[in-house]
């Protein structure tokens, strides 16, 4: 039960993470992290995000049951 | 004095409730006509991009969430004083407007589905193996061995997205059936057959939650994904032309800000 609550956890983060850095809304700011920084922070995110299966194998554990995020 | 942007909100009035932002800074929103945008002030430069940053600027999303329609800002979003800020506000107002007008009262719902890809392949192989045993046999040349490896390959690979269109047509038709919108991408990796958001009224949750309790109950040997409800985050449109104004209408829109929105935040900032 433990490891589904971590793994629920992680999987928010990335959902959270994908949101916050890689969508809303773009505005004429001071965008302080270089374009460069973001493009590496994205493209990060993205693999982690379509990969979340090999997570899972790369934790040891199979990818128990189906997930469901209650926020 | 810069200003840290978190969201643009339905409301030029203050936040009734404390909320603190990144650093520990208080939110405050800096009214434009009849919206907002939420911000705090920031002296030092941003740091590198942590964990509890991300989560401190979503905190204060989600809290806007609660009682205001949001339009989240871009992490790390940074504008240097507040007549810079109203300037932008200006130009964008039109669209922040429409904006929070189509995004009333409906939440962002994540959706991710993970088939067995290897298992389905597997059963594909099997069935066209059956056909193929029922039809001439082909010679065993090499350049024979290489057209039928090819051919297979290809007819495998079109099966598969064939099983996968069928099997997102399906769940999308009980998803959409509550849904204002939605943004679907199929197939980003072999396993994550769909990786779908929706936009859903508040009043239709709870049925979007039935349905997507149905799906699942339906395909055990799937694994699936399901999140929010968020702001709109993937909803927010822009129109080609940035929402910029004319003159006129520029003109019209700095009639209708009040002196009392001028000045709010303009002691520190």
């Amino acid at each position: 039960m433990n490891s589904v609550v971590v793994k629920s956890k992680e999987v928010t983060l990335l959902e959270i993470l994908d949101r916050v850095l890689d969508k809303g809304v773009v505005i004429s700011g001071d965008m302080v992290i270089s374009v460069a920084d973001v493009d590496l922070i994205y493209l990060g995110l993205k693999v982690l995000l379509s990969s979340v299966e090999t997570i899972e194998k790369l934790r040891g554990s199979p990818f128990v049951g189906p997930m469901q995020e209650a926020r | 004095m810069k200003l840290y942007l978190y969201g643009i909100i339905d409301s030029s009035n203050q936040i009734k409730e404390s909320i603190y932002g990144l650093k520990g800074a208080g939110v405050y929103n800096i009214p434009f006509c009849d919206i907002g945008v939420v911000v705090s002030e920031i002296n030092q430069p941003m740091q590198k991009v942590t964990e509890g940053t991300v989560l401190e600027h979503e905190a204060v999303v989600e809290n806007l969430m609660a009682d205001f329609t949001v339009l989240p800002v871009r992490f790390q979003t940074l504008i240097e004083g507040r007549d810079n800020l109203l300037s932008t506000m200006q130009s964008y107002y039109r669209d922040f407007k429409d904006n929070l007008e189509r995004l009333r009262d409906k939440f962002e719902f994540g959706i991710k589905v993970i088939w067995p890809a290897d298992k389905i392949k597997e059963n594909i192989i099997k069935t066209l193996n059956k056909e193929q045993q029922k039809k001439l046999k082909l010679g065993s040349s090499p350049s024979n061995k290489f057209m039928k490896d090819k051919f297979d390959k290809y007819k495998i690979d079109k099966e598969f997205e064939a099983k996968a269109d069928k099997f997102i047509k399906v769940m999308d038709i009980f998803f959409s059936k509550f849904a204002a919108e939605k943004r679907i991408e199929k197939l980003k990796t072999e396993n994550l057959l769909l990786d779908a958001v929706y936009l859903v009224e508040k009043d239709k949750e709870s049925n979007f939650r039935e349905a997507f309790e149905h799906i699942k109950s339906t395909r055990s040997d799937f694994k699936y994904l399901f999140s929010g409800p968020w702001p709109a985050y993937n909803f927010v449109v822009f129109s080609k032309q940035s929402g910029l104004l004319t003159d006129s209408q520029q003109i019209d829109l700095l009639n209708k800000v009040t002196q009392d929105q001028m000045l709010v935040g303009a002691d520190s900032i």
